[in-house]
């Protein structure tokens, strides 16, 4: 009913929503962006331009400026939030952290810029499951050798990651980095490069200090690729999605025209796109259209089923794309259906079905016990929205009369309760048969 | 009606030799495996009495009897050895035998001669209706439960 529900809403509303400009995102066009006074649009120019020509809708304000509050009548007010102010301590009444996850609750999607000075958001990042430096320490490296300063840093970009383009070039980087906290909601998007830490010196002074550090088994030294500088985050019910950037600067202009060490242009505004793109759910974004379940060789969903029955649960799936909108969508090969009560009593593959796009199907025998039982339809993949869906069904066992009868293992049992019976026939006719001749004969022994 | 009054001729003619027999021997025995002879002779002698003693009602009665008990070890047998599935089956197969058993043994020793002093209010009449009766309820409710 609800996946229905949906459908409707989304069919009704992307009717209005096809009246303006194509939006690529698929939760919503509005964009609010957050810049802190001191840097200006000019700034951003490339990256913001980029959003505008996608179709989004930006509307900038400053951090204390409370014109329009990003919650209304516990509505969110835009689909997306930048917050582009790292370095700033008071925010107005409506941009706090908690209001920050009050939206994210309902479908705001955020990219959270920080810099090395604390502030209000570096808490917030805490709540994500990042692990901050301490305050003041930007990453530092002195490879390769460039001409500039060591806090300004080309960072390799993975080759094949899912939510970035293929071959993307290395991107112009400078700020913190983050370590990553045990949870499996973070999405790794950009790690530090494996020869750079942190440190609150960028000169050869405090070299012998980190040293130290290094030879101490690296306690109290933030190094290494294991750090993260860009990393996304999905929140567990509703699939909203927050990019927590550690530099504001990666998405400048300047950096953008900056040229890399090799020559090369740099692959910030492709990256900065990208980034974008994921965040703002254009890519890698799932829904379950509707799912129902049958009996074998039937078609109509059951009020409930008979325990060994043979049964089928089918899904369809859509992916949305930025350029077409929604699609049924086939690609899933490790989706998984389980059937539960408390624990999983049957966990199958939910296999594509290839004569028709979109349908995923599995059939399997109810286990032998009766109880209320769960589809469980849970599809967990970094990046990716997570698909989850769950449906209560019953499962009885057999009516009176749903028993098999007549087994040939019983044959046995029917042969001697039979026989007992007509054992008893014969002996009652041969009890009243022989009445006469016994009393005669008893007579007879009498008179003898 | 001819059945019953033959076999209990043949069985008293053969009683009657059974008991014949052992006599013959049983002085130049002592050259003989004493304990098993004995034995044997106890059971000859058991068997022959029982056979010239016992009303031929009552051994009609024993017979079903018997019937009873080896219907009912076999189907213990085969629930033990091949399947108890359904047990349902087993269950009233192996209570209808168990069940004739008991309704049969308290006729048989209600109609007996020698329980007469016991049973003085009971006709062996009214002993064959109530065995009937019961029987036929044990019945219904065995084919009930059958399956």
């Amino acid at each position: 009913m609800l996946p229905s529900l949906g459908a409707i809403f989304f069919s009704l509303f992307g009717l209005f929503a096809a009246v303006p400009v194509q939006a690529r995102s698929s939760t919503g066009n509005s964009v609010l962006v957050v810049l802190q006074p001191d840097l200006k649009r000019d700034n951003f120019t490339i990256f913001f331009d980029n959003l505008e020509k996608r179709g989004y809708d930006l509307t900038l304000r400053t951090p204390e400026d409370d014109a329009l509050p990003i919650i209304r009548d516990d509505n969110p007010t835009y689909s997306h939030i930048i917050l582009f102010a790292p370095d700033i301590k008071s925010f107005s009444q409506d941009v706090t952290p908690q209001s920050l996850v009050t939206v994210l609750n309902a479908g705001t999607n955020l990219i959270v810029a920080l810099s090395p000075t604390q502030s209000p958001v570096f808490t917030l990042a805490s709540e994500f499951s990042l692990i901050l430096p301490p305050p003041s320490t930007p990453l530092i490296s002195h490879f390769p050798a460039r001409d500039s300063p060591p806090s300004v840093i080309p960072v390799a970009v993975p080759p094949k990651h899912p939510l970035l383009t293929p071959n993307t070039p290395p991107v112009w980087y400078s700020g913190i980095p983050f370590a990553h906290g045990n949870n499996p909601l973070l999405v790794p998007i950009l790690h530090a490069p494996a020869e750079s830490f942190a440190s609150d010196t960028d000169s050869d002074a405090g070299a012998e200090a980190l040293f130290d550090a290094a030879e101490r088994g690296g306690e109290g030294l933030w190094a290494g690729s294991a750090m993260g500088i860009v990393t996304g985050f999905q929140t567990r019910d509703n699939s909203a999605r927050v990019t927590w950037v550690g530099g504001i600067e990666l998405f400048t202009d300047a950096y953008a025209h900056k040229s890399l060490p090799s020559g090369e242009k740099s692959g910030n505004e492709q990256f900065a796109r990208d980034v974008a793109a994921w965040t703002f759910q254009e890519n890698l974004v799932l829904r379950i259209d509707s799912i129902t379940h049958h009996l074998l060789n039937e078609t109509v969903p059951r009020e409930h089923y008979t325990i060994n029955e043979n049964i089928v649960f089918e899904a369809h799936i859509s992916r949305y794309d930025s350029e077409r909108g929604w699609s049924p969508y086939s690609g899933l090969h490790d989706l998984q259906l389980e059937f539960t009560m408390l624990d999983p009593h049957i966990r199958t593959a939910l296999l594509p079905v290839t004569s028709k796009l979109g349908l995923y199907q599995a059939a399997f025998r109810i286990p032998d016990r009766h109880g209320v039982f769960k589809f469980v339809l849970d599809y967990r993949r970094r990046g990716w929205t997570i698909l989850k869906a769950t449906t209560t069904v019953p499962v009885v066992p057999p009516r009176h009369d749903g028993y098999p009868r007549f087994l040939s293992a019983a044959w046995p049992y029917y042969a001697g309760a039979i026989s007992t019976s007509l054992g008893f026939f014969v002996f009652a006719a041969l009890w009243l048969a022989g009445d006469d001749k016994e009393r005669k004969k008893g007579k007879a022994t009498k008179t003898e | 009606m001819a059945g019953p009054k033959s076999s209990s001729n043949a069985s008293k003619r053969a009683a009657a030799t059974a008991a014949a027999t052992p006599s013959k021997p049983a002085p130049s025995s002592s050259s003989a495996p004493a304990p098993a002879s004995a034995s044997t002779v106890a059971l000859h002698t058991l068997w022959a009495a029982y056979l010239d003693a016992t009303p031929s009602r009552l051994k009609l009665v024993d017979a079903f009897l018997v019937f009873l008990v080896l219907s009912g070890v076999i189907q213990f047998v085969y629930c033990v050895l091949v399947t108890s599935f359904p047990f349902n089956a087993f269950l009233a197969g192996f209570a209808s035998t168990v069940g004739q058993f008991v309704l049969t043994a308290s006729l048989r020793s209600q109609v007996n001669a020698k329980n007469r002093a016991l049973f003085k209010d009971v006709s062996p009449e009214r002993a064959f209706a109530d065995f009937v009766v019961g029987s036929v309820v044990l019945h219904f409710f065995v084919f009930n439960f059958l399956g």
